[in-house]
């Protein structure tokens, strides 16, 4: 065990003093992601390659304090927050597209890339990075990994799962290894699969392979108003159900097109109580027909407006509204907490009622704007902290907020992820043996705890015996 | 009498203590397929029944085969179960939510049928198109994924939830019903392509994808060219008849984009038929590479019959009788462009001293270590996997 100074010295050993912190405003900054809470920060490094960063992990491990990852800090659901001292590991520093074949549609890329760097990057090939979180101008590549992020064009594309073939990453053994491949089904279990989305408890990402999506050659999108939620709820479910597949359909009820309105003026009717933004993507000849369709279903539940952007400025412009919905609401309230449950798509109006009702029962701002389509609902509220007893009825109504998307046969996180925040949560939508299965996997990754432990699993997860090993006796 | 931890591999029913007779006798199937030959069979009707089989074959250090539609038992290393565990009487669709789009079906329903099931709602769980007697837990624990894959992406992207009798016998959930969802690690696209190592995969719920009203396959002169041009076709395949783009969308769309490829479309999707051959392999490339794997196979197999995916990435070959020096050479070839060459099917010793999986995965530790999790006792199809896992 190391002693601390000992430990920032050992790491400075690694990527040199430049790039070792530990003074208390560094400790604080790192402290925290964009969700509720922090933790305690032992030191914090940026190492600028694979190399430097198995150096780092073997430091921390031989030292016996735990190694959290991180990107950008956007995570919303404490995954980047230390729980114990533990190093914090940086990687915004990797932010290099190393190698983009555009034969194959593919790309090697550091995990510090930030989302809207890579597919802005990409522009004069005419392929981008689908995942879209409304953080992409964040958010880092390695994150989105680590939490398999979604965004509105998920919702026909499929959330960053679909689109990694390869993760290069620094186990807790402080090696460096590729899991998954840049051919179809790499032989062996697809270990890919699983470290995508484990919220860096499985290895420190230092290169991704992602897959790259060709531009659609053209885009509608329609601003739908109307003068009940349900009217819109029921609109998305009969959109799913219609056999059209949209490239995105988002929903903002008449708090939060108001507050957005405020904020960036993107032409949303104020008026309306739920406001629809859908788009479909694709051949010229397909696209316009599939804007009616999604228009007339509208119509048929009772619209109150429907706008088809005229030019790729309007369309930008509602764009630009549904992703700054979380800055309009930082400009209002001093905090905000976002939950993300999803359910299925056929229960949106039901579990959307009884939302509001929870909100109204523990007298809480709640505001709701969400990927629709795939059913992950994000109702938001905004609150003040600093307000003694405020954080505790926000997290009261948000349990019981999960609780009724789960009883609708949702599940606890579509895109966030579960961190520290949905934790001790877990115990709603799996039993004993499920947890115990899952805390098998990261103990076969992670079997001394070093990599951003007490993160996903709630403590006691693993209730059964550990396995005896194979070749050992039974 | 069987005695826990010895070798009792290829034992026969006669051979077996009481109580393994009187499990074989509660769960024996109503038919036994020809493929598991005379080594006792059983057909767990529940997947807790599967789990309470695997408790009690890790009791004992019996090894257990999985058996599905049995048309791809070869794959992988070749196993000598002490008992075969089949998915047949796991053999029904669950729960079909036709509005949310979604299916929960036990893993012994026929590929066919679900297909079938789903056809009448205009909807499709993109399996294999040709399926066979393939069923779903089949297709799952393969890995496989239909011609569709271009435009859906692989099978992998569907499974939303699995239910998993472990090799250490306990039923496991994961996953959930519901098209996103982050909640807990993903054991569900772990299990798809872990060729049973570990355990029985029971029951999935699969994301299911609306169909189109309109269809058309154009034959082409210039797969790589067809499919530099044309937005998100269905699937771009080349057979040794000649090369076809398969396209969906509006009808609109498809005549529109039949006419920019210049070609006559066939209404609909006529997919070619299922390589026989006695050996099959699959060889696996990053896309660009995809046209000089065609090129490397014809040259090596010039009679072979071939499926080659364009924009994909895999093709898949049929050879008649072994010629092992040019096998050999396809191998190194698709390993030396960084992909691999999979044995399909090969009659037994018909290539000496080759592994069917070519090249073991980088991260060997970590798949021992995955493997150890879930199969402690190393009794679900030992050695299937890479490296004899
Ligand atoms: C305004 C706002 C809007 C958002 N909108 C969306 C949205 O639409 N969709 C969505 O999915 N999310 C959204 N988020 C959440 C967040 O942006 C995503 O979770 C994002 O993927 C996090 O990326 P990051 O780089 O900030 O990662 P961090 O917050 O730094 O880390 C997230 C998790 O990944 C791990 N991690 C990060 N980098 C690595 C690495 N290199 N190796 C291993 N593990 C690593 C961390 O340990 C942590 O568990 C939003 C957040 C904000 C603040
Ligand atoms: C690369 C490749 C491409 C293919 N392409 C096509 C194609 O285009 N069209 C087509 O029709 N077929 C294709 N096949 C074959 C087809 O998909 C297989 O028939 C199918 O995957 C197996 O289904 P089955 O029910 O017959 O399984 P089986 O042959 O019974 O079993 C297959 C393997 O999975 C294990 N297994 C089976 N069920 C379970 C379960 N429930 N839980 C755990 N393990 C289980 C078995 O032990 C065995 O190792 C392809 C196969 C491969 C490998």
């Amino acid at each position: 065990m190391l002693r601390p100074m000992d430990l920032i010295a050992a790491l400075e050993g690694v990527v040199g003093s430049d790039r070792v912190r530990a003074h208390p405003l560094d400790r604080r900054v790192f402290a925290k992601d964009a969700g509720v809470k922090d933790g305690p920060v032992a030191a914090v490094v940026f190492p600028e390659s694979a190399e430097e960063t198995a150096g780092c992990v073997r430091v921390a491990r031989a030292a016996g304090v735990p190694v959290v990852p991180r990107g950008a800090g956007t995570g919303l659901a404490g995954g980047a927050v230390p729980i114990e001292p533990s190093v914090m590991v940086v990687m915004t520093r990797m932010n290099r597209i190393v190698e983009v074949d555009e034969q194959s549609r593919t790309a090697w890329v550091g995990p510090g890339v930030i989302n809207l760097d890579l597919s802005r990057d990409l522009a004069s090939t005419g392929l981008h990075f689908a995942p879209d979180p409304s953080s992409q101008q964040s958010c880092t590549i390695g994150g989105n990994v680590g939490t398999n992020a979604g965004g509105p064009h998920c919702l026909a594309e499929g959330t960053t799962v679909a689109h990694i073939l390869a993760v290069e990453m620094v186990t807790a053994d402080g090696d460096i290894v590729i899991v998954g491949g840049d051919h179809p089904d790499p032989v062996g279990l697809d270990l890919r699969a699983v470290v995508v989305g484990s919220e860096g408890t499985m290895g420190v990402t230092t290169r991704v392979l992602v897959k790259l999506t060709e531009n659609p050659p053209a885009v509608r999108t329609l601003l739908i108003g109307f003068a009940t939620v349900e009217d819109a709820a029921a609109t998305v479910s009969e959109v799913i159900a219609s056999g059209l597949v949209p490239a995105a359909l988002e929903m903002m009820d008449r708090a939060m097109v108001r507050a957005v309105e405020n904020y960036v003026h993107a032409g949303y009717p104020t008026d309306a109580a739920a406001v629809l933004l859908a788009e479909v993507a694709g051949h010229a000849v397909g696209v316009d027909a599939e804007a009616d369709m999604i228009a007339r279903i509208a119509a048929d539940n009772d619209a109150t407006m429907v706008r088809l952007a005229q030019n790729d400025a309007e369309r930008a412009l509602l764009w630009k509204g549904r992703k700054s919905a979380f800055g309009a609401i930082a400009q209002s309230a001093p905090d905000y907490y976002l939950h993300d449950t999803v359910v299925p798509r056929t229960r949106l109006v039901e579990v959307l009622s009884q939302i509001y009702e929870i909100g109204e029962r523990y007298g809480i701002a709640l505001l709701n704007v969400f990927h629709a389509g795939d059913g992950n609902l994000h109702p938001l509220v905004s609150f003040d902290a600093a307000v003694p007893g405020e954080l505790d009825r926000v997290m009261a109504a948000a349990t019981e907020m999960v609780r009724v998307s789960i009883e609708a046969g949702g599940s606890l996180s579509g895109e966030h992820g579960i961190g520290m925040e949905k934790r001790d949560l877990m115990g709603l939508v799996f039993g004993p043996d499920d947890l115990d299965a899952q805390a098998r996997l990261r103990e076969a990754f992670d079997p001394d705890g070093v990599l951003n432990p007490g993160k996903i699993l709630p403590e006691g997860s693993r209730c059964f015996d550990r396995a005896p090993t194979i070749g050992a006796a039974p | 009498m069987l005695r826990p931890g010895a070798d009792h591999r290829g034992g026969s029913v006669t051979t077996l203590d009481a109580a393994t007779r009187r499990l074989l006798e509660r769960l024996r199937p109503e038919s036994v397929p020809p493929e598991v030959g005379d080594v006792p069979v059983v057909a767990p009707r529940r997947v807790e029944e599967a789990a309470e089989v695997l408790a009690f074959a890790g009791d004992r250090g019996l090894v257990v085969g999985f058996v599905g539609g049995g048309t791809q038992l070869d794959l992988g290393g070749r196993i000598e179960p002490d008992v075969w565990v089949s998915t047949a009487a796991l053999n029904r669709i669950v729960d079909h939510q036709v509005e949310d789009l979604t299916l929960v079906v036990q893993a012994g329903v026929p590929v066919a049928d679900v297909e079938a099931l789903l056809a009448d709602h205009a909807q499709s769980a993109i399996l294999p198109e040709t399926p066979g007697a393939a069923t779903v837990g089949g297709v799952v624990a393969a890995g496989v994924s239909g011609y569709r894959r271009l435009r859906y992406g692989p099978t992998r992207d569907r499974v939303l939830e699995v239910v998993l009798a472990t090799g250490y016998g306990k039923v496991v959930r994961a996953g959930g019903r519901v098209v996103k969802n982050v909640t807990g690690y993903d054991l569900s696209r772990l299990a798809v392509g872990s060729m049973g190592a570990l355990g029985l995969i029971g029951e999935v719920c699969l994301k299911l994808w609306p169909i189109p009203r309109g269809a058309a396959t154009v034959a082409v002169d210039d797969p790589e060219g067809a499919l530099a041009e044309t937005y998100r076709p269905l699937a771009v395949l080349e057979t040794e008849d000649g090369s076809a783009v398969y396209l969906t969308g509006t009808p609109e769309q498809v005549a529109a984009q039949t006419e920019e490829l210049g070609g006559v479309g066939e209404p609909g999707h006529r997919w070619p038929d299922p390589i026989d051959s006695p050996m099959r392999f699959s060889v696996r490339v990053t896309p660009r590479h995809l046209a000089g794997a065609v090129r490397m196979i014809r040259a090596a197999f010039p009679e072979a019959p071939l499926r080659a995916q364009h924009g994909v990435g895999e093709v898949t070959f049929g050879v008649e009788a072994c010629d092992l020096e040019r096998v050999v050479a396809v191998r190194h070839w698709a390993e030396g462009h960084g992909g691999a060459m999979v044995i399909l099917a090969a009659s037994a010793g018909s290539l000496p001293g080759m592994d069917p999986w070519g090249a073991p995965p980088a991260a060997h530790g970590l798949q021992v270590r995955v493997k150890e999790a879930f199969d402690p006792h190393r009794i679900c199809n030992p050695g299937k996997l890479p490296g004899g896992l």
